[in-house]
């Protein structure tokens, strides 16, 4: 099995691995960087538990090829908190009590983050949208979307 | 999932020559389909020839003699919000945002849900109403097919394994034009149960110029309602003009029964949504 060595761009900061070109950002962001933030839920790209941004745009990281991103920019829900300082959206998602289980939260505040940047004052059905590739079976979303509306207000 | 060899070719011919030599390889544009099949083991190539390293082939080009050029590897994103779609061909990008959610919309690309060959898929029923032709290049040479002429069956057109597609064309439409995508899904933005796009173009007296319909999910592959242009082209249109179009809709129509809807239903579907798409489309005409 061959395997290339490629240079990924991770929160800011360069990884250098060796990977066989099936394996997944997912994968290697799991089990070759030790970023477990980014979930597995579905495998097939429907759930947004893997979601992760690209170039700032939101993308699921189970069926994107490693290789396929070399030379751009990956940002996962690690790299939003500057340390101890949390970012407003995991702020907002925490205090709205949008978070039950967990499990959706990362990708949720990624498509979050993403919105946000190109858009810091959406619409109801703008944040709904938004969010419509995350999948939450814990909280029914209200909350969820009222941490969005928070959020964009700070 | 299966072991395959990667390549970032440089250029075109080193796509098309690697793909006469190498019968099970793929390309790969988005993944979002591609990938998907692959981690179901219902594909396994021998390779994946990676499209987006190739300059080129993602223009969006408008020209007012010979219309407008969409590169393969536009993303839905890149359709939905382009301008130049957004002014000459509004329809496509309406497409674009009823398909999947955002993360697909920023993979995905126009030509792999073209050559996916999904029949409910959403672009080809706009692409089939604005009358689209599809340039599909090998090292053997290049030829034009109409994107009606394109699929065969569920999940297979005319794409040799050596073929890749390069560009969609659309041809100019006459002034005053107008186009509607409708999607009937049960959860917004999933695969269509049945979807009509309709585009209509009326002259200064509110005659027919230009008529064209797409049916997506309703078959094996997207349907062209050939008739269209007949029952509508230079006549003020009435409503029974359009409810005769919908019922060629019926005739046409090769529905399947599946776990979202009966085929009866998309058969209803079918009538329900072309007329209405034409309504539609005829409505905004009018107006402009």
């Amino acid at each position: 099995m061959e395997k290339r060595e490629i240079e990924l761009n991770v929160n800011g900061n360069t990884y250098s691995i060796a990977v066989p070109p099936q394996r997944t950002l997912l994968e290697v962001l799991r089990e070759d960087l030790g970023l477990t933030g980014t979930k597995e839920g579905c495998s097939e790209g429907e759930c947004g538990v893997c979601t992760v941004l690209l170039d700032g745009l939101p993308v699921r990281s189970c069926i994107l090829f490693a290789v396929d991103v070399r030379g751009r920019k990956v940002t996962t829900i690690e790299g939003l908190a500057e340390r101890e300082k949390l970012h407003p959206i995991q702020k907002a998602f925490i205090e709205q009590g949008a978070i039950q289980c967990g499990f959706c939260t990362p990708g949720m505040i990624l498509s979050t983050k993403s919105l946000l940047d190109s858009n810091p004052s959406p619409s109801e059905e703008e944040i709904r949208v938004a969010i419509s590739g995350n999948l939450c079976r814990c909280t029914g979303y209200q909350k969820i979307i009222k941490a969005i509306r928070t959020a964009s207000r700070t | 999932m299966r072991y395959f060899e990667y390549l970032e070719p440089k250029d075109l011919n080193e796509v098309c020559q690697f793909l006469s030599q190498n019968e099970q390889a793929k390309v790969l544009a988005g993944g979002a389909s591609l990938v998907v099949l692959q981690r179901n083991n219902l594909i396994q190539p021998s390779h994946l020839v990676n499209l987006k390293t190739i300059p080129g082939l993602d223009q969006i080009e408008w020209d007012d003699r010979q219309g407008l050029r969409i590169g393969p590897l536009n993303r839905h994103r890149d359709i939905l919000y382009s301008p130049v779609i957004q002014k000459h061909c509004p329809v496509l990008a309406e497409a674009a945002s009823k398909i999947a959610t955002p993360p697909i919309r920023s993979m995905g690309t126009i030509g792999g849900n073209v050559c996916h060959g999904e029949p409910a898929a959403d672009f080809p029923p706009a692409l089939i109403a604005l009358g689209a032709k599809l340039k599909l290049v090998s090292a053997d040479g290049e030829r034009i097919v109409p994107i009606e002429a394109f699929f065969v069956d569920y999940y297979e057109t005319v794409l040799a394994p050596n073929e890749v597609l390069t560009e969609i064309a659309i041809p100019p439409l006459p002034p005053r034009s107008s186009g509607i995508y409708l999607k009937l899904d049960k959860i917004t933005n999933s695969v269509a149960i049945a979807g009509a796009a309709a585009v209509v173009s009326l002259d200064e007296a509110g005659t027919c110029t230009y008529a064209g319909v797409g049916l997506g999910g309703v078959a094996s592959t997207p349907l062209k309602i050939e008739k269209t242009k007949e029952i509508l082209m230079g006549k003020k249109v009435k409503e029974t003009d359009l409810e005769q179009v919908a019922k060629e809709a019926q005739t046409i129509c090769n529905p399947m029964t599946n776990i979202y809807a009966s085929a009866d239903y998309r058969r209803e579907m079918a009538y329900v949504l072309t007329k209405r798409a034409l309504q539609e489309a005829l409505k905004k005409a009018y107006t402009l």
